[in-house]
Formats: C-alpha cells, structure tokens, sequence
C-alpha cells in the first residue's frame, strides 16, 4: 500500500482520522484472489458514513430482508462483510428462521449482551455466519434486539440455531437476560457461590476500581 | 444393549430432546446402574475443566460441562482499562497463542479508531501469529500425546516447540505472553540476523514432522484408538457451530485467512487444509497439515517481508474513536477468534466480547461423548482442540 | 546396667553352627577379622538357605536388579526421547536418584480414605511384593542356585502368578472409591485375559523340553535354544509378559488420563513404594522366565578362569582376594550369562513404552483372547510336530545325549 510505508505520512496519520472507503485500494492488491464480495485489505476505514456507498452484495442481502419484513426491521449499518439489523423480541425467532432457512445464515458465531443503562434496555446481538453457502463465507450478519433492564426476556433462538446455547446461558448469567424456551437458564461460568447482581451490568463495579 | 450404543444415527441433534441435559433416552438421568464420575480440575485428563459424565459399564450415557473454573472476567475488565491497557490481560486466556488473541483485538480497535497499520508492521504481526500457532498447536500435540498414554508423543513437540519459543523470545522479548502487538502494529522492530534464524529453524522443524508422522500418526495403536472414534458429521458440525480444526476435520472448508483475509494474507498463497472423516484422527491430523502449511506461510512472510518502515502507527496516547462497533476475527489455533468491540467515544471500550474457538467447540463435547466409551473420553475430549483458559475468559 | 547386657549378648547368644563349632558374636566378630577364619565363614554361610532366600537368587538380588531397571528405564527413556532424564541427584548422571525417591517415598504420609478396608488395604501392597519375590524363589539362575527346586517349577510359577489379579481387584475394592474401583476391574479383566496365552506359549516349551522342571528346561537346551524353534511362543509368552506387569501399552489399569491413576489411586508414600518394588520386581521375575525357556537359561560361553590369581600355596591375603573357596568358575559363569540375558530382556521389555500408545481395553481383550491363543496354538503345533518327528526331545537328534 502506497501511504502506508511511507514514514512521511505518518506525521498526519494520528488516530481519530478517518478516511473513506479503501475498497478500490483493496481490489487493487488482490488481482489474483477471485473476489466475489470486496475484502477489506489492511485495516478497514469506517465505510458507514452517510455519504459512503454501501457495498453491493451486502445491499442485495439486505434489501431482501427489507422486503420480507418491511417496518419491522431497521437497519443499522452496512459495512463490508459486516451488517447489522435490529428487530423487537416479537419477531426475532421469525426473522432468524428467515435468515437461516432462506439466505443460509446456519450458526451463530456468538451472542452478546450489551447493557445500556441510559435507554434502561439491554440489547442482545447475535453474530450470524455461514458455513454451507459459498458466497457467504466472511459475511457477518448482526441480528439484534433490546428488551428492558427491569424485565428482561427475551424468546431463545436455540432451536433455530443450535449454536446458541451455552453463549445464551452465559448471557443470562452475566446479564440477567431470562431466554424463554432455552432448557437451562442456569450458572455457568460463575462460582456456585456467587450471590451478586449480574456482573456486566453497569452498576456492578469491580472491587478497587 | 451395548452393540446398539456403539452404532450411532445419522445426526444426533433432535430439536425435541432436552437440550440442556443430553441423556440416551433409554436412562433417566437417576437411574441407578449409572456411576457419576466427576472428571474435574483435579484430574490429569482433564485441564482446568470439570465435566460431569454418568458411565454404565464403559459407556457414557450423560455428559454435562462445567467451564468456569478459572474465570476471570476479562470482558467485564475491559471496560475498566483504555485501549492499549487492555492488551498484557487479554494475552492471559491463551498464554502461548498471545498473539491471536491480541491480533484480533487490535484489529477491531483499529477499526474502531481508524488507525493504519504500516506494511511492515502487518508483515510482523502476522508472522508472530504464525510462530505462536505452531507454539500452540504443539502443545496441544503434546497433551493429546500423553492423554493417549504416549509419552514419547508428550516429550518431542515439547522440545520442539522450543524452535519457536527462542524465535518469539529474540523478536518479542518474552517467551510467551509477548504483549507484541497493540492496536496500530507491533511494539517494534525485528531483530538482525532474524530472518536467517527463523529459516534454520523452519528446515530443521520440517524435518521433525516427519518423524512425528512415523512415531505417531502412523502408529497402529493411535489409528486403533482414534479412527472411527467420536464422528462429527458435516451437518452436525455446522449445526453446533464449531470453529477451527474441529471444522475443518468435518469437511467444511473454513479458513478466517481465506474467508475474510486481514491485513496482507491475501498476498500469501497458501491453502486451508481440510479432512472429510470427522473422526478423532482428522481431528488430529489437521492441526498436523496445518503445521506444515504455517511453515509455508512464514517463508512467505520472511521473503515477502518489506526490508525498512514502520513497525507501528503513531497514536496518541489514549487512543479513541467515535461511537461504534466493530467485529474482528482472526483464525487462532482454536478456530476463530473474534472481538465485538462497542466504543462510546471515550478512551474506554464500552463493551467487549470476545468469541473464542473453545467456547463454540464445547458444544461438541456432550454431543459427541454420549454413547462413547469411556476409554475414548480423552481421546475425543482433547481432539475438540479444547483450551479451558480460554472458554472460560 | 547396659554393659552386662553386651557381654552377655556377645560372649553367650549361640550362632548357627559354623564348621562344627558353637559360634558368639565375639567368635564371629574375630573370625572376620582374621583372613583364615573368614572364608570358611562365608563358604558355610553362602550354603545355608536363608543366603539363598534372602541374597543370591532370591530378595537382594531380585530388588537390586529392580532398582537398576528402574533408574536404566529413565535413562533409557530419556535417550529415546531426546532429554537426559535424572540429572542432578548424584554427581555422575543422578546416579542417587534412586535413594532419593526411596527416601521421599518414606518420608511421606500414607493417607488411608476413609471408609476404606483397612486390614486389606495395608496388607495387599504387602502381598504385593511377597507374592512377587514369591516367584522370585521358583527362578534358577545357576545349576543348583535356586530357592526353591520343585519338580512342577513351572506349574508353580503361574500359580503364583494367578494371585496377582485378586490382590489387584482386592486392593482397588479396599480403597472405597470410584477411579480405583473401576482400575481395578480393568486390572481383572487383563491379567486374567493374558494367563491363557501366558501358560500355552509356556507349554510348547515344555513338550520339548520334557520336564516341568526349570533347572531342567534350562540344562535341556544345552544344544539350541528353544527360541530358535519357538519364536512365535516367545512373542506370545513377551505380550502377555507386558500385560501382566501392566506395562505400556497395556498399562491401562494405572491410565493416567482417563481414570487418574486407576488401582494405584489412593496409594501415597511406602505403600505406592512398596507397589513399584513389586512391579519391577514382577517385571525381573517375568524375563528371567523368559530368559529360562527361551534363551537357554544360564547357557553361555565359558569365560570365568578357572582360578583367580596365581595357582599353588597362597598366603591368607590373596586367598581372601582370589575367593579361593567360594569362587566357583561354572557357578559364576552362568550366573553372570543369566543377569547379561535378564537384562537384555528387561530392557527390550522398557522399549515399547517409547513407541506406543495406550491401547484400550475391548482391543486388548480381543486380542488376549482370539489372537494370542491363537498363535500360541500354532507354536504347540509345531513342537508337537519337532517332538514327534524325533528331531528334538529325548530320543531326538539334536540333543545333547
């Protein structure tokens, strides 16, 4: 890459600066690897501005899951390889199947739980991956929804994705998350002894600090 | 009864079955020819894990995981330290596999703040990530040598490793835990006379693995205890979402190099080696074929390897971006490795989560020890490419 | 007060009678002392049987040659495995290693489980080592040097054998726990599975041979050694010889990584040290067996002289040095071509735990009982078929009558 070894601009290379889109300088390098969706080559800049088009092939991804489920889901960004809907409880086992059994998102890669006690919700996001569709390989599907801090349930993906289990079970025990129809809400990296608020909530602070 | 056991159906995951608990329908989990075994921390066969089985006789009938005993909350710690802070913690999960899991770190941070790595910087990285995979998964050899009772097995790629070891310590300064690379490239440059060491060392280690072939991959015993034994089927594999070499041992072609590259693996040519079986030897000779393809990789990187520049971006010293998130993986010597990173704008990640290859590869233990014998529980518990440290952060 | 009682011990408490005479402490002290008095002393005491039981062919030279193995297979094993094994305990290649397990393995402390059996739980280590140095006594090492001389040596010697399997499942069941108890069957099943081709692949050697009896069998392979014609019986007699001493790769009742240490579980301190005695020591009964059916025994070329040092009238020093009297060139020879044999076995036994893997248990009973009886079958076939034929036996032509 150009700019990159070049040591005299590094002086105008601090952090915080953000630079558009690398794809034509992705492609460029790569002439010999087949690339049927755009890889981000070094470190990806952030593609998610107004202003920046949204890759083709995640867009096709996306637009058909628009057009199934209208209203419902909202779309968060669109990045290379990396894209992000949002949905309410309700019909999130209903999009997961359509994510699954239509465009091949067959495991979840992780689940995560992220506690923002500002909107008092808490939000669980699941990262989808696929192992049997040839051209999704590398696409990350972010499937999220929120429930409230005070009551928090949500339906459980398992048997949808099988994946799912044990990362659900941890979310439910660091964040209190109860998952309805997973079999075991139940401790599992935590001591059996641990008599404490869910630890990644955010007023349960470390010792010390 | 037990001829029945030992021919498995076609794939075992049944959406009706009691997930949480998988017990052979013929017993209830009570049942009182059943003797509960407790392989658990204080066990050699084990590492720092506990599962639960139920035996009848010599199989097992139930299984049930119980990660958490060196938990130590490293997500949780995360959002108490800055960006580069985070990094000598994060290294502890996998002590010897550090620079994967600080690999995929920096790359999300990098997303996150959109800072640029320097070439030679990303030559550097990835070839500390080569040499600490061939650190891990010869140590992961070594155990699964010595859980099969060959010790000769545990002995050699324990020495071997040694190869990679001096290299990591000339480059990084530290034998395991490098605390190498930070969100930006590596902390700095390589040494001289580098390049010729690691090419010695590459050649003598080749020659190595082919002695390990003789002594261990083509020795009648293992084949006898390890073909044929605990079968993941392709469907099963993709269903339970499991990563790395268990993956890749089922049939499914899944490199993080190749599916998505980072950084400059796009240049290299190399390919994601693979096995159709599913059973324990698969799962033990990927790591194997992997071995020999990492070497090919790091000749590349050395050849490939630009001769002057940056080794690392210049940053602030508490870097930040504005508020996102990012997603990065990296192929580890577990399987993928990925970091869901959330920033609020400040100095301090909002939230971490790290999705580690161990965790995802537990799934598989249950499902695959239920109808076992307890002879094999070892042999196909380590197979999984299981690292305890790890799943539990 | 004490002084009385050292005289009285030394001048008045009777000896065993030596050349006729009543010996005291004080006579003996002052026969060894004097190089005239003292050979006749120990040529009188190398003829009484507690010599025999307690140091030639028996316990000393039995636990010596364990204790060498033991210290030569890290050794050995370390070579094979591209380390140097024990190291710093002595100045020479941790040649004291040994003394300092001994004396660690002393100093700790034996933890009994509760609700343990404790009457067999202290004894069956015992009987252990008893039952090991048991065989030990059936073992001729050279003509005439042999505890115990039985017509039915050999018959004897399984006897003996077919107790271990008990002590193994009596010990695991005493220790009142789960791993033991499930090391202890697996123990069951395997020695009891290797007995069958243990005593088939024996038996083709006592049709040639003729007689049960081990000094006999030795002296009848004066012509040829019987692995020349039995080689298939001795790869039997040498798996199943693995087996019973729970060696890789059949050591899976003591399976580190599956059952913790199987039968052996709740052993600490001299009880696990008493243990390991016994299986080295099993594990030197086992080749000299091995040595005495197949390797034609104590049968080697002649190289002792026939006198130490000078011939004619020697003064009462060098008859000490030269052993006149005690030194028996046939006797020597053979038992040093025995011990060189013996350990030559010993260590093709320490091999295969370089090389193998553990093997699991439904392999290991299918092939002690379908394969070993197999081709133990064909080797008695074929001595049969020797014997019958007129070429060995005693009518036979190759024989050394």
């Amino acid at each position: 890459m150009s700019q990159g070894s070049d040591p005299a601009s590094k002086a105008g290379n601090s952090s915080g600066n953000k630079k558009d889109a690398s794809q034509s300088q992705a492609d460029s390098k790569v002439p010999d690897v087949p690339a049927p969706v755009s890889k981000p080559g070094t470190s990806v800049k952030d593609a998610s501005k107004k202003d920046a088009e949204p890759p083709a092939f995640e867009k096709g991804i996306i637009d058909k899951v628009v057009n199934e489920f209208g209203d419902k889901v909202n779309v968060l960004y669109i990045k290379p390889l990396r894209m992000k809907i949002a949905i309410g409880p309700a019909d999130i086992v209903a999009i997961a199947l359509y994510l699954r059994d239509t465009l091949g998102f067959d495991h979840a890669e992780s689940v995560a739980g992220t506690d923002y006690p500002k909107d008092n919700q808490i939000e669980v996001i699941y990262h989808l991956g696929s192992y049997g569709v040839p051209g999704l390989e590398g696409q990350i599907m972010s499937l999220t929804t929120r429930t409230s801090r005070d009551e928090s349930t949500l339906p459980s993906l398992i048997h949808i994705f099988r994946s799912v289990e044990y990362h659900e079970r941890e979310t439910f025990e660091m964040l209190g998350v109860f998952f309805e129809g997973h079999p075991r809400n139940d401790r599992f990296l935590l001591p059996e002894d641990w008599a404490d608020i869910p630890p990644l909530r955010k007023e349960f602070r470390i010792k010390g600090r | 009864m037990n001829r029945r056991l030992a021919e498995r159906p076609e794939s075992k995951i049944d959406d009706t079955v009691n997930m949480g608990m998988q017990v052979l329908k013929e017993y209830t989990a009570d049942d009182d020819r059943l003797m509960t075994l407790s392989v658990g921390p204080q066990h050699p066969g084990s590492g720092h894990f506990r599962f639960t089985i139920k035996v009848d006789g010599d199989y097992i009938v139930y299984c049930d995981p119980d990660p958490g005993y060196v938990h130590r909350g490293e997500e949780k710690m995360c959002e108490y330290r800055n960006f580069i802070q985070n990094i000598p913690h994060l290294e502890r999960p996998v002590i010897h596999d550090s620079a994967n899991i600080t690999y995929s770190y920096s790359l999300a941070v990098e997303e996150l703040a959109g800072i640029e790595v320097p070439r030679r910087g990303q030559f550097i990285r990835a070839l500390t990530s080569e040499l600490d995979r061939q650190v891990y998964t010869l140590y992961w050899l070594a155990i699964y040598g010595i859980f099969l009772g060959h010790s000769t097995m545990f002995m050699w790629p324990t020495g071997d490793r040694e190869l990679f070891i001096d290299l990591l310590d000339a480059l990084t300064g530290a034998r395991v835990t490098h605390a190498f690379n930070i969100p930006g490239g590596v902390r700095n440059d390589i040494p001289e006379g580098f390049k010729e060491k690691a090419l010695r060392h590459i050649a003598y280690y080749e020659k190595r693995l082919k002695e390990y072939e003789d002594i261990f991959y083509n020795n009648p015993l293992f084949l006898q205890r390890t073909e044929g034994v605990g079968v993941l089927t392709r469907e099963d594999a993709v269903k339970l979402g499991v990563t790395g070499s268990v993956l890749r041992a089922s049939g499914v072609s899944f490199d993080v190099r190749k599916a998505e590259p980072y950084d400059i693996y796009n240049e290299i040519d190399f390919k994601a080696q693979y096995m159709r079986s599913g059973d324990c030897y698969a799962r033990a000779y990927v790591p194997f074929l992997d071995m020999k393809e990492s070497c090919h990789i790091m000749r590349q990187l050395l050849d490939k390897m630009p001769s002057s520049g940056e080794v690392r971006a210049k940053l602030q010293p508490n870097p930040k971006g504005p508020p996102g998130e990012a997603y990065r993986r990296v192929e580890s010597g577990r399987g993928a490795l990925g970091y869901y990173i959330v920033s609020d704008g400040t100095p301090r990640p909002y939230r971490v989560k790290i999705s580690v290859g161990s965790f995802r590869n537990m799934l598989a233990l249950p499902h695959l020890l239920v109808g076992a014998k307890l002879a094999d529980m070892p042999s196909i518990y380590w197979a999984l490419n299981y690292w305890p440290v790890e799943a539990d952060r | 007060m004490v002084l009385p009682l050292i005289f009285i011990v030394l001048f008045y408490a009777p000896l065993p009678l030596a050349n006729g005479e009543v010996l005291t402490p004080f006579l003996f002290l002052s026969m060894v002392v004097d190089p005239t008095r003292t050979l006749p002393i120990i040529q009188f005491f190398m003829q009484t049987d507690l010599f025999r039981v307690a140091v030639f062919p028996g316990f000393t030279y039995a636990a010596l040659i364990a204790a060498v193995t033991i210290f030569v297979e890290r050794k050995f094993l370390a070579k094979m495995q591209l380390r140097v094994g024990p190291l710093y305990a002595g100045k020479i290649e941790g040649i004291f290693q040994l003394i300092a397990d001994g004396l660690k393995l002393v100093s700790k402390e034996i933890i009994v489980p509760s609700g343990a059996d404790k009457p067999i739980f202290w004894a069956a280590p015992i009987a252990f080592v008893a039952t090991a140095a048991a065989v030990t006594a059936l073992i001729p090492v050279a003509p005439g040097w042999v505890v115990a001389d039985l017509d039915v040596g050999l018959i004897a010697v399984f006897a003996v054998f077919g107790f271990f399997p008990l002590i193994a499942l009596l010990f695991s069941w005493a220790s009142n726990s789960k791993y033991p108890f499930i090391g202890g069957l697996r123990a069951l099943h395997q020695l009891i599975a290797f007995e069958i081709p243990f005593i088939l692949s024996a038996l083709s050697v006592v049709i040639l041979a003729g007689t049960l009896n081990l000094t006999g069998i030795a002296e009848a392979q004066q012509p040829y050694w019987y692995i020349l014609f039995l080689p298939i019986s001795a790869f039997v007699f040498y798996i199943s010889s693995l087996a019973e001493v729970e060696r890789v790769p059949f050591d899976l009742p003591e399976a580190e990584s599956e059952i913790v240490a199987g039968w052996l579980t709740e052993t600490s301190g001299m009880i696990y040290g008493l243990i390991q005695l016994g299986t080295y020591i099993k594990l030197y009964a086992l080749s000299a067996i091995f040595v005495i059916l197949f390797l034609g025994g104590w049968a080697g070329p002649q190289i002792f002289p026939q006198e130490l040092g000078p011939p004619g009238e020697k003064t009462p020093l060098v008859q000490m040095l030269t052993l006149e009297g005690i030194y028996d060139p046939i006797d020597f020879n053979a038992g040093f071509w025995f011990t060189l044999k013996t350990f030559g076995v010993i260590m093709l036994m320490l091999l295969p735990r370089g090389i193998s893997p553990r093997i699991r248990i439904d392999i290991l009973l299918h092939t002690g009982w379908y394969k070993l009886i197999v081709l133990a079958f064909i080797n008695i076939f074929i001595a049969l078929a020797l014997v019958y034929g007129g070429v060995l036996g005693p009518e036979g032509v190759l024989n050394s009558g």
